[in-house]
């Protein structure tokens, strides 16, 4: 379970991200969080991945407090717990597709063997096998959509945050995206969604879809 | 070391081959950058460590010069220049107290006119100790023969002296001597083009009276004493020219500290362009730069992990100039012998004539260069990829 609790956000030059917010997201859940740009929607997904500290308030994952826990350990929390889907996919572009896939196991310093059959599951899943050496900055804005998708999968985490998923995707590779979350969330991971794309506001296994709007939730 | 404890090492250090091969993938994804910094350190480094190298040869030679020089040297002087003094000063000299030994020294040059080289004859008695370790071995000479240098031997084979060389005696007169024997020297001796022979031979080479010599070395008991000594034999030959060994110290001394001066200018160029490479590296990381420490850290690197990456990269841009440099400047100064570095140093002052640099492992040398680059270029590549892990991902992928 995640829960946001009077939670604000105000970033340098006073900019106020998040007013006040409280949030309860229950496991299992896809959630879609709906808002125009700078409404604060983002802010929500940095805060559930420990990628910024509220300026007050407090972030509860899976009963940790990760608004209070030194970075090193929300480091390890997100490494295990949290995957992240980007907007601009934020792929290292000289990398293969393989090694980015690989590279949030590399400080686990697990087996060749199980980097191996990790990679292979994902690739599979994400059906990409034909570009596991290909390098990122040759592949179409689709693929390297699958890539990002895949490396945030590879550590199977329980919660999936992506962050205006479809906004350099065209329709039919927008849809196959929700197909790939469709099947996540068949997995029973909480997925929680950030976007102004209407194709996920009337998807029937969306739990919920909750707006953002000035920094704070619309009711 | 043992095995354990190699062993003990490489565990401690905990090398991550995952993040080593991000590290190495990170070099060569700038590798024009950065095989131009591996060439530039490589090349201040090497700079410096021959310089070093052959600085540190050359005093090590003119200290073992000095530790084989008489304690006081008194050399004759007649209208202000040097001439031959009589052998039988030495009673004098050894009324005073404090003085243990005297030595009446016969040396001086040959010139060979048909090789235009000019050759060092030391006159030798061997039932006389001398400073200089060379002419305390046993040699078989006779009043008729004498040892050369193999660069002796090769001038004197050259021009057809295989067996006996004629000396021209200054009224003349031709004195054959056979050459007995090569010497074996040091590689780095001083002045390889040398003549031992009996005293009584060079004396007569030279054409010196019968009590006449070169000089009088004299060797005092209490090395404390010798200032005060050398002020008393002055007063007992007041024309003669006295040289304590601190005397001939300074004079090495100074005449290397005018190479100091040009040692000291390669130093700053080097380590100002050396720390220019730092500045860069320094004043901070590109927006891509940035952006990537940000998408590992929220990939769930700690800040650890991504010092880590910096950690190698560092380390293998560093280690990598270090050891090309110092296998450059090793094969530079000992395989070629240091052209032109070599001739700054020596050449306009008879400081070391011929001088060969002779090898031995300065390791003193090898650790200032070390330090003095590898840590600083570690510790620059990290610095700023600490300040950007520090900050919160989200800041720095924005």
């Amino acid at each position: 379970m995640i829960k946001l609790l009077n939670v604000s956000k105000i970033y340098d030059k006073n900019v106020i991200a998040l007013d006040d917010v409280s949030l309860t997201f229950q496991e299992g859940e896809l959630v879609v969080l709906k808002g125009v740009s700078g409404s604060g929607k983002s802010t929500i997904l940095s805060l559930i991945g420990g990628l910024v500290k509220p300026t007050s308030g407090e972030v509860l994952v899976d009963n940790k407090k990760i608004s209070k826990i030194p970075d090193h350990f929300v480091s390890s929390f997100r490494q295990k717990n949290i995957g992240f889907i980007f907007q601009k996919y934020n792929l290292i572009s000289m990398l293969s597709v393989a090694e980015n896939i690989l590279l949030p196991l590399a400080p686990l310093n697990l087996s060749r063997l199980e980097h191996k059959e990790r990679l292979a599951k994902v690739l599979g899943l994400f059906s990409i096998e034909d570009k596991r050496d290909v390098v990122v900055k040759n592949l179409s804005g689709g693929q390297q959509q699958r890539v990002a998708i895949a490396r945030a999968n590879i550590n199977s985490p329980k919660i999936i945050l992506a962050d205006e998923p479809t906004a350099n995707l065209d329709e039919k590779l927008s849809i196959e995206f929700i197909e790939i979350l469709k099947e996540l969330k068949s997995q029973n991971r909480t997925i929680i969604v950030a976007t102004h794309d209407p194709l996920f506001f009337e998807l029937d296994f969306v739990d919920r879809v909750i707006e953002v709007k000035n920094a704070k939730i619309v009711l | 070391m043992k095995l354990q404890n190699i062993w003990f090492v490489v565990l401690a250090c905990k090398v991550n081959l995952y993040i080593l091969e991000y590290s190495i993938k990170y070099i060569f994804r700038d590798k024009y950058k950065n095989i131009f910094i591996v060439i530039v350190m490589s090349l201040l480094v090497a700079l410096l460590a021959a310089t070093l190298f052959i600085s540190n040869s050359m005093k090590a030679k003119y200290n073992s010069i000095i530790d084989n020089y008489p304690d006081i040297v008194i050399t004759n002087q007649k209208a202000l220049r040097d001439s031959t003094i009589d052998e039988n000063e030495i009673d004098k000299v050894l009324t005073l107290k404090g003085v243990t030994s005297v030595v009446a020294r016969v040396w001086g040059h040959y010139y060979f006119l048909n090789a235009d080289k000019k050759f060092l004859i030391l006159g030798r008695d061997e039932f006389e100790t001398y400073f200089n370790p060379l002419l305390n071995q046993k040699m078989n000479i006779n009043k008729e023969s004498m040892l050369v240098s193999k660069d002796v031997k090769k001038i004197l084979n050259d021009n057809y002296y295989k067996k006996y060389f004629n000396f021209i005696k200054s009224d003349g007169m031709i004195e054959k001597v056979k050459i007995q024997n090569t010497l074996d020297l040091d590689t780095s001796v001083k002045n390889p083009l040398l003549i031992i022979m009996n005293k009584d031979l060079a004396k007569n080479i030279f054409q010196y009276k019968n009590s006449e010599v070169t000089d009088l070395a004299v060797s005092v008991a209490n090395k404390n004493e010798i200032a005060f000594i050398a002020t008393k034999i002055k007063i007992l030959f007041p024309n003669a020219r006295i040289t304590i060994k601190d005397d001939l110290r300074v004079h090495y001394e100074n005449i290397y500290n005018l190479r100091s001066g040009f040692f000291l200018t390669i130093f700053i160029i080097t380590f100002f362009t050396f720390f220019i490479i730092i500045y860069d590296k320094v004043s901070g990381l590109n927006s891509e730069q940035r952006q990537e420490i940000g998408i590992l850290k929220a990939l769930g690197w700690r800040v650890s992990d991504v010092l880590n990456a910096k950690l190698y990269e560092g380390s293998i841009i560093s280690l990598l100039s270090y050891i090309l440099g110092i296998s450059f400047a090793l094969i530079y100064v000992y395989v070629f012998n240091a052209p032109y570095l070599k001739d700054m140093f020596l050449n306009n002052y008879n400081l070391l004539p011929d001088f060969k640099i002779a090898f031995t492992m300065d390791y003193e040398t090898l650790a200032l260069l070390f330090f003095l680059s590898v840590p600083i270029y570690i510790a620059a590549t990290i610095i700023p990829s600490w300040r950007v892990a520090t900050l919160e991902a989200d800041e720095v992928m924005r």
